[in-house]
């Protein structure tokens, strides 16, 4: 069931994923489309996410803007940036931590080799926010070496962590605390539970689909959203996913295509990395109830596989 | 009662079924004929394998032995037409059997090459030669489509001018054939202009001693209105034809079998009909795919699946979609809750070439109506025959010495 409508308001709004904007001309979506996107919001009862540019928006698009609930994601560097409710940043060494608030909710997009080398200045982050969510965005890149260094970064991270909660302050950090709180599945949700609404007024299973090829849309705002193959979006329908436990991974359907050419089969990367993080989490998750009880209840079990893939192929 | 053995024949088993590994060379997309129904879209006289790309794709396959684990090996040769090159081929299994060797590859002696071939050069001086070079490890299977009539409708001749059948360049090719593989099988390819000569094509293959008929419905979306209809009155007068004849004895036709027309459970019997991903096929350029028919001269409206080349091997999380999926996923409801389930095939490249979105999770059903024509003949013929079995006292001979066979997974 739809639940997200993810607003694209110009060509060039901020990638807060996986997916890097490819459009340097900004292309702002027409104020007609954007009155049209919200009205369709409140008729299908979805929650907007607008997606902003760097460039502040004309005072008309800001009023059309508040008439709906909604999030705003911002480049840290955008000209509205205070009035964000998800900030990106791009790169561990751009946050500032003494910028941040303990209210705030930020993305830190990073390359592998960028995070292995500054993950430690994460450590001074954790303490300033509420949650932050850190994208690699090369995940296809991981060899085995990499996986090894992952292992070790959230090993080391994990600390930071368990001494943000022992002196009571619950960050939310996605790489190690999301699957402590979860008991089922809570992916990206692409083409199930979200779509995009690209400026040109078309929707797209998420933003990064817009900018592969624009022609590879999936209805317009006039004739509402025609997902072919819809089931192929749902857990029931992942063959891999749907026998996993890591329930935190971003199951990205666009990284997905992009490895393996359908979007209900994740890569060997997704898989063991999301496995790495899951299994960080149940250290971590030990590590915070040897000092008092912790979510009891909450259990994640030890496993010997970091690929679920080997338990479900068919050739072996 | 009879004392005779009673022998009933059913499809052959392959060789090492399930446990082979089939690795398939395209080394070439020419062919002597342009058959109608053929599924090969891109053929031509440009795509033609060379000895390094073919040398390049065996040492990639046994420097990477631990990826291959299977017991067996299978080396198939298609084309277009294999025997068009024949000299390639023959270095090729002379290379592979020199490396098996030398290698001690636990293929050695596991091994298999198999051609399906239209039949027109198997007499001549070189594959006469590459035959009697390899006997105890080929396996050859020639196509013919039955009469001449149903043949020549299909299977014609290539080029301009008036339209050519090639049967009489074929069937005078069988007796040769069957010498040398006695128990040789054809494969007999049904598109809805056949129909009505399916009784008397089956027969007739008989007749040139063919005992061993697969035949098939093509699964591309050909059929007519009133096909399932006519489809199932040939088949029940074929039926008829086996069972007053006691054909069933020493023949087989694969459109008959106890094991089609029934429910399958969507948990114990999930299993992905189609072999594609754990099959590897390799073309001119030394790219790899999953099955010949993700190739781009396979493919009428989608883009080739590449899954590697010779030169920097396979690409594992291509085959990852292949090798998870399974026959409800892939499947419609309709299929899923389809009380005839049981034999019902599907190829996963037409399923890709004819899926909304690039995916093979999308199971074309164009031949529904045609597997329930099937099912219902196929009743027929069971219980026509057990009732016959019955009353000659010969019924449970009968159960005793049937083979047990597997459905054949392409």
């Amino acid at each position: 069931m739809l639940k997200y409508l993810i607003i694209q308001l110009d060509s060039t709004s901020t990638s807060f994923c996986h997916y890097a904007v490819n459009r340097r001309e900004p292309c702002l979506m027409p104020l007609d489309t954007l009155r049209k996107a919200i009205r369709w919001s409140m008729i299908e009862n979805v929650n907007v996410q607008f997606l902003y540019p760097e460039y502040p928006l004309p005072a008309e698009y800001a009023d059309a803007i508040e008439t709906i609930d909604h999030v705003k994601i911002m480049q840290a560097t955008a000209a509205d940036a205070g009035k964000a409710d998800i900030v990106v940043f791009d790169g561990i060494a751009s946050v500032d931590a003494d910028s941040l608030s303990e209210d705030m909710s930020i993305v830190v997009r990073t390359g592998k080799k960028a995070f292995f080398a500054e993950y430690a200045m994460l450590n001074a982050i954790l303490p300033k926010v509420s949650r932050l969510n850190v994208v690699i965005t090369d995940i296809a890149s991981f060899a085995d070496d990499d996986f090894t260094t992952y292992e070790a970064a959230l090993t080391e991270l994990a600390v930071a962590v368990k001494n943000e909660y022992v002196g009571n302050h619950p960050v939310q950090f996605n790489l190690l605390t999301d699957r402590i709180m979860l008991k089922e599945m809570n992916n990206c949700g692409a083409g199930s539970e979200s779509l995009t609404l690209a400026p040109n007024g078309r929707f797209y299973v998420c933003p990064a689909f817009y900018f592969d090829d624009e022609s590879d849309s999936v209805g317009d705002i006039d004739n509402g959203p025609s997902l072919k193959n819809p089931q192929l979006y749902k857990l029931g329908y992942a063959p891999i996913c749907r026998v996993c436990d890591a329930f935190h991974c971003h199951r990205c359907v666009w990284l997905n295509r992009r490895t393996t050419l359908e979007v209900n089969t994740p890569s060997h990367e997704q898989c063991a990395t999301a496995h790495i993080e899951r299994n960080a989490s149940r250290r971590l998750l030990e590590a915070i109830r040897e000092v008092g009880e912790f979510l009891p209840g909450m259990e994640i079990p030890e496993i010997d596989y970091i690929d679920p893939f080997e338990n479900v192929r068919i050739d072996r | 009662m009879n004392e005779e053995k009673l022998k009933i024949k059913e499809d052959a088993q392959q060789w090492e079924g399930g446990v082979a590994k089939n690795i398939t060379f395209i080394v070439t997309k020419d062919c002597q004929l342009a058959c109608k129904y053929c599924y090969l879209v891109g053929k031509n006289e440009e795509e033609r394998m060379s000895w390094e790309v073919a040398k390049q794709a065996i040492d990639y396959i046994f420097d990477h032995e631990n990826d291959f684990p299977e017991r067996s090996v299978v080396f198939d040769f298609i084309g277009g037409e294999p025997f068009l090159e024949i000299d390639l081929i023959e270095r090729i299994c002379d290379y592979i059997k020199t490396e098996l060797f030398r290698r001690q590859h636990h293929w050695f002696d596991s091994y298999r090459f198999s051609f399906s071939t239209n039949g027109i050069n198997y007499d001549t001086q070189k594959v006469q030669r590459f035959i009697e070079k390899n006997a105890s490890h080929l396996s050859i299977g020639i196509t013919i489509d039955g009469t001449q009539r149903k043949h020549d409708l299909n299977r014609i001749w290539k080029g301009d001018g008036p339209e050519r059948g090639s049967y009489n360049d074929v069937v005078r090719n069988i007796p040769l054939w069957l010498s040398q593989f006695p128990g040789g099988g054809t494969k007999v390819t049904i598109s809805s202009a056949d129909i009505p000569y399916i009784r008397e094509s089956v027969l007739h293959l008989y007749s040139l001693g063919i005992h061993e008929v697969n035949i098939n419905v093509v699964f591309e979306d050909v059929w007519q209105e009133g096909d399932d209809r006519r489809f199932e009155e040939q088949l029940m007068l074929l039926a008829d034809d086996i069972i007053d004849g006691d054909y069933y004895k020493d023949y087989s036709c694969s459109f008959f079998s106890e094991r089609i027309g029934k429910p399958l459970d969507p948990v114990k019997e999930n299993n992905n009909w189609c072999g594609a991903g754990r099959m590897l096929s390799i073309d001119a350029a030394g790219n790899f795919y999953p099955c010949t028919r993700f190739a781009a001269y396979s493919l009428r409206e989608k883009r080739p699946i590449i899954i590697g080349n010779v030169r920097d091997g396979i690409n594992k999380n291509r085959l990852r979609p292949f090798l998870t999926l399974d026959r409800t996923t892939q499947s419609p409801q309709e299929c899923v809750d389809c009380e005839v389930a049981s034999g019902c095939a599907w190829c996963q490249g037409e399923n890709y070439d004819a899926a909304e979105t690039p995916t093979v999770y999308q199971r074309s059903t164009a031949i529904c109506l045609m597997h329930k024509a099937r099912v219902r003949a196929n009743n027929y013929y069971w219980n026509r025959l057990f009732r016959k079995l019955e009353k000659d006292g010969s019924r449970e001979e009968f159960e005793q010495n049937k083979r047990n066979v597997k459905p054949e997974i392409c």
